[in-house]
């Protein structure tokens, strides 16, 4: 008889996998009010998932053949995603009852879509990469196109799904040739291979790939084509859980992969990255200008914002590491407050998503007007907010690293950026009032509530957030 | 062995044969018929190569299955390429670029090819002979043990698929007379039969 | 030149020959299985049936053949004419294809594949692109309605067929068909036959029942389905076309029942290894309860009205399906439990 594998590293995994099998079973079985019940089922298994995950990260141990690490670095990273999820699943069920939907197979996807998250962080080899990298994409290209009766919604999923099925393409094209020199898949194989090996073009060029799949995951310029329609077409509370988990379970693996098996490489996926992440940051602050509608905005922000956070990766330091883990953090928290913004962007029981919408909310609202200033502020990098320590993190790794002119031009597109952010709230302050919006749902109060204040009080209590960061960088360059 | 070298040459050349049938090809369904000619050739490679059960598998799955449904979908959809085709020459030229730089990728990567000294010893599951160990049993060996973690993922991947396939799909009808079975069957004469004597000269009433 | 013959002529004649060897007595079952038929039919319906050609009828399929090679092909207009004579041709050469691995008696087979019963099921899961080629390419809409029911009963009632191999191939641990029919020579409690119809009895129900969808046999003929769609697939073909589906056909329902019986009936086998019983050659037991497979396909035939198509699905996804699946995690806890894995 074969050894059973050591499942204990993997315990949160098993545990949200088990709990999305359970949970399609509530839906299918329980004949009241099935999305509200099975979302709030979906928040209680994060929360689990999560105290399992702290409680399973005592040390770094592989299991299952060496294809599931796990280590300080992975556990933070899942923390993040679970947060980022529970926070979508808790916007969706004023959402959800607002607007009468009755598929509760949503919360199941997404639960489904978390694990696959989970899945990529923690991969340690090519193919358990690719497996819970196809997993989160599958349940994402799901939940783009839920809305089937939407032109919009079906033509995000279509777009998302047939670029997105290109980008896997690519990256398994490029993993068969890493593969095809090394003749393994396992990191830590690739480790050893390309630091004994000399220099290989093969190897170069599948490494490319991989690069290229990746930023189409994390809708880096110029991979980023989808982002706007996507945005755009998906219900709400889904692109809150777009512009955060998937991004930053596709950016820790990235960084994973890059300072673990190419970190021999270094020299060449430099000059890659640094021309995605200049390009994302500018393309991100200068398209989101003419912007009328707030998700195809956040869209765009959202692209400029991983340019920033890659910054951190290019330095390829554990400073930039720990500069990026603070960006994600931060961008967590921004982002979901200003989705919970969107979602309360209510007329007369009609969700709206134009720019224009919120003219004049000082007047008629000034509880979310001074929350959404305060996001956008913080989104535009403005001391003392969050945002602004997000950015200074990054940009002096960069400097560190001898990267002055990316620093530079990150500070360039930022003030770019700042104009559209500084737009909003001029809108809301200055312009003539309209009709003004319904109340906001209680849930999605407090989490814009909680999401501003989290921004604003970064500055008096920054130790409690960054002690784990700063483990999870430091566990990452342990090797 | 010239009898394998002949099989592999056949086989090679009927799958590139079929390949570009698959793209050149005007009528979709007659791609679709080519594309299955590919999988047929794609099989036998594999017989040569000694994975019989992943020949089998491959035609089961892609043949048997995957194929019929390309067939059946592209027929429904009668798809007029004509149209499709209309404005290639506005494209053609960004296509050939990339195929272009792809290509030249390709050849830089083959032409210096070289394999990683060590690489056999980095293997994780080396090909055991094929005289010692069937190769399905080679297979079942490493797929629940090794790869169990794979195969566990590879699973909720295809539920994920398929939760999603119904959702965009399925429409609960209103208004629809269903057959349910269990009614039928525990239908008895009672339920709906009366007998009833009738008094010749009158009617019922 | 010796050498050249003993090594590469004598292997491929030898081969050809033994081809020849199935193909033979394979065809004439067929044309006599059709003669099989209308008999029985008939006499379960009290008519006489085919009596006037030879001897009690005796020579009408050799009459029907040569009728049916002296009439006129026919191609519809807007017929796709390669893919149209193409279907045909796939159905019949499927259907003896699969023989090349069927064995008929210890080593008495053409080639003894490691993977015989996976190659089966691929060539019968193949059985549908005749088909569909010949709905498609007819250009008409009977044809067409006909071509897409058999695509969809075909994929459908595979799913069951594979689950209930794989119950059988872990009991039997191989997938070498010979192999499969000698770990059947075991007898049950000593005393009953080793045959899989007993442990698995549920399961040769349902494979049966399946394996009548699969070769589109009444009660599932909805592909022909004569009194809705004229004949279905078969409706713009005429003269050799139709001839060699229609052989395509009856030598698939003698295929499938050759492997009912090598699963579930114990192939070339005797009941038991006992002195009159094991006189008898294997070859002959294993024609025999191919014979007895083929006598319920045509009872079956006289009985059944016709399954509507959505009961058709319900029946091959909502109840074949799962109960399947349900029985091959049965016989694998099972197996597991009592520590009878094979091999």
């Amino acid at each position: 008889m074969t050894q059973m594998p050591n499942l204990v590293p993997a315990y949160a995994e098993i545990f949200l996998a088990l709990s999305g099998l359970l949970l399609l079973m509530v839906g299918v079985f329980r004949k009241t009010d099935p999305v509200r019940g099975v979302a709030r089922l979906a928040i209680l298994a994060f929360s689990v998932a999560g105290v399992l995950v702290l409680t399973t990260n005592a040390v770094a141990v592989t299991t299952f053949s060496g294809m599931f690490a796990v280590n300080a670095f992975t556990s933070f990273a899942k923390l993040l995603v679970l947060l980022g999820g529970g926070f979508a699943v808790f916007l969706m069920l004023p959402w959800a009852k607002n607007e009468g939907i009755a598929r509760f197979e949503l919360p199941v996807v997404m639960v489904f879509a978390v694990l696959g998250m989970m899945m990529m962080i923690s991969a340690n080899d090519l193919i358990s990469l690719y497996v819970g990298l196809e997993l989160q994409s599958l349940s994402l290209y799901v939940l783009a196109a839920f809305h089937r009766g939407n032109l919009r919604a079906t033509e995000a999923g279509v777009k998302y799904f047939i670029l997105g099925a290109l980008a896997s393409g690519l990256l398994l094209y490029g993993s068969s040739l890493i593969y095809g020199f090394a003749g393994t898949t396992s990191f830590v194989g690739l480790a050893s291979a390309l630091s004994s090996a000399q220099e290989n073009v093969g190897v170069i060029v599948g490494m490319v790939f991989v690069i290229s799949g990746l930023a189409f995951k994390i809708s880096a310029v110029p991979f980023h084509m989808w982002t706007p329609d996507v945005y755009e077409g998906s219900p709400t509370p889904v692109t809150a859980f777009f512009s955060v988990a998937p991004k930053i379970a596709a950016l820790c693996l990235f960084l994973r992969i890059l300072v673990g098996p190419f970190d021999d490489l270094m020299f060449q996926w430099r000059q890659v990255l640094i021309v995605i992440c200049v390009a994302s940051m500018l393309w991100g602050a200068v398209a989101a200008i003419a912007q009328s509608n707030i998700k195809r905005l956040m869209a765009y922000s959202s692209i400029g914002h991983v340019g920033y956070a890659l910054i951190g990766l290019v330095a390829a330091t554990p400073e930039g590491a720990r500069g990026m883990i603070y960006y994600m953090l931060i961008y967590l928290f921004m982002n979901v407050g200003t989705f919970a913004v969107i979602l309360s962007m209510r007329v007369k029981d009609r969700y709206v998503e134009g720019v224009n919408d919120l003219s004049g909310l000082s007047k008629t609202n000034p509880a979310i007007a001074l929350a959404l200033t305060v996001l956008m502020f913080s989104m535009a990098g403005i001391p003392p907010l969050a945002g602004f320590f997000g950015k200074y993190f990054v940009f002096v790794a960069a400097i560190n690293a001898g990267l002055i002119p990316l620093a530079v031009i990150g500070v360039l597109s930022s003030v770019i950026g700042a104009y559209y952010y500084l737009r909003l709230i001029k809108i809301m302050y200055f312009d003539e009032a309209g009709e003004g919006l319904d109340k906001p749902d209680l849930s999605t109060g407090v989490v814009m509530g909680v999401c501003a204040l989290a921004v604003v009080v970064f500055i008096l209590v920054p130790e409690p957030m960054l002690a784990g960061a700063d483990a999870a960088a430091a566990a990452l360059f342990q090797g | 062995m010239i009898a394998a070298a002949i099989a592999f040459y056949v086989f090679a050349t009927m799958a590139v044969i079929g390949g570009l049938n698959v793209i050149f090809q005007r009528n979709p369904v007659h791609s679709v018929l080519w594309l299955i000619l590919t999988f047929f050739n794609a099989a036998g490679l594999f017989v040569i190569l000694g994975a019989e059960f992943v020949a089998m598998i491959l035609v089961v799955v892609y043949v048997g299955a995957v194929a019929v449904l390309f067939l059946f979908v592209v027929m429904m959809l009668d798809i007029n390429i004509t149209v499709i085709r209309e404005g290639i020459h506005k494209y053609v030229w960004a296509g050939l670029l990339v195929g272009g730089v792809l290509l030249a990728e390709l050849v830089t990567v083959f032409t210096s090819w070289v394999m990683f000294d060590d690489a056999a010893s980095l293997s994780t599951a080396p090909t055991p002979d094929p005289n010692v160990i069937t190769n399905t049993e080679a297979l079942g060996n490493i797929l629940y043990t090794d790869y169990v973690y794979l195969f566990q993922a590879a699973g909720i991947i295809l539920l994920v698929a398929m939760i999603g396939s119904i959702v965009l799909t399925y429409r609960t009808r209103t208004g629809v007379r269903k057959q349910v079975i269990a009614d039928q069957v525990a239908r008895r004469p009672s339920d709906t039969l009366e007998m009833v004597k009738v008094e010749s000269g009158k009617g019922l009433q | 030149m010796v050498e050249f013959w003993t090594a590469y002529v004598w292997p491929v004649l030898w081969i050809i020959i033994q081809i020849l060897m199935f193909l033979v007595p394979v065809l004439i079952g067929v044309a006599y299985l059709t003669y099989a038929e209308r008999k029985i039919i008939s006499a379960m319906q009290m008519r006489i049936g085919p009596n006037v050609v030879g001897w009690f009828g005796l020579l009408q399929p050799i009459a029907d053949a040569v009728k049916l090679l002296t009439k006129e092909t026919v191609l519809p207009t807007g017929a796709s004419p390669v893919v149209f004579f193409l279907a045909p041709m796939v159905t019949f050469g499927l259907a003896m294809m699969a023989w090349a691995v069927i064995p008929v008696g210890d080593g008495w087979v053409i080639s003894n594949l490691n993977v015989g019963i996976l190659y089966l099921f691929a060539i019968s899961s193949l059985g549908v692109y005749g088909v569909v080629m010949a709905g498609w390419a007819s250009n008409s809409r009977y044809a067409f309605l006909g071509a897409m029911r058999s695509a969809a009963q075909m994929v459908s009632y595979e799913v069951s067929i594979g689950f209930i191999m794989i119950s059988v191939l872990i009991t039997a641990g191989t997938l070498n068909l010979t192999e499969l029919v000698l770990a059947q020579s075991e007898p049950l409690f000593g005393v009953l036959p080793g045959w899989y119809f007993i442990p698995h009895f549920p399961m040769f129900i349902v494979f049966f029942i399946s394996v009548l969808a699969e070769t589109n046999r009444h009660p599932f003929d909805l592909p022909e389905a004569e009194s809705e769609l004229v004949a279905g697939f078969m409706t713009e073909y005429s003269s050799m076309s139709f001839a060699l589906f229609f052989l395509g056909e009856y030598a698939n329902m003698i295929m499938m029942s050759a492997l009912i019986t090598i699963l579930f009936l114990g192939g070339w086998l005797a009941p038991y290894d006992v002195a009159p019983l094991n006189m008898i050659p294997g070859v002959v037991w294993f024609a025999l309860k191919i014979a007895m497979c083929l006598f319920v396909f045509i009872w079956t035939r006289a009985t059944f009205p016709r399954y509507r198509y959505d009961q058709l699905m319900r029946l091959g996804w909502k109840i074949f399906l799962p109960f399947s699946l349900i029985w091959l995690a049965l016989t694998a806890g099972f197996l597991v439990y009592a520590d009878a894995l094979p091999g």
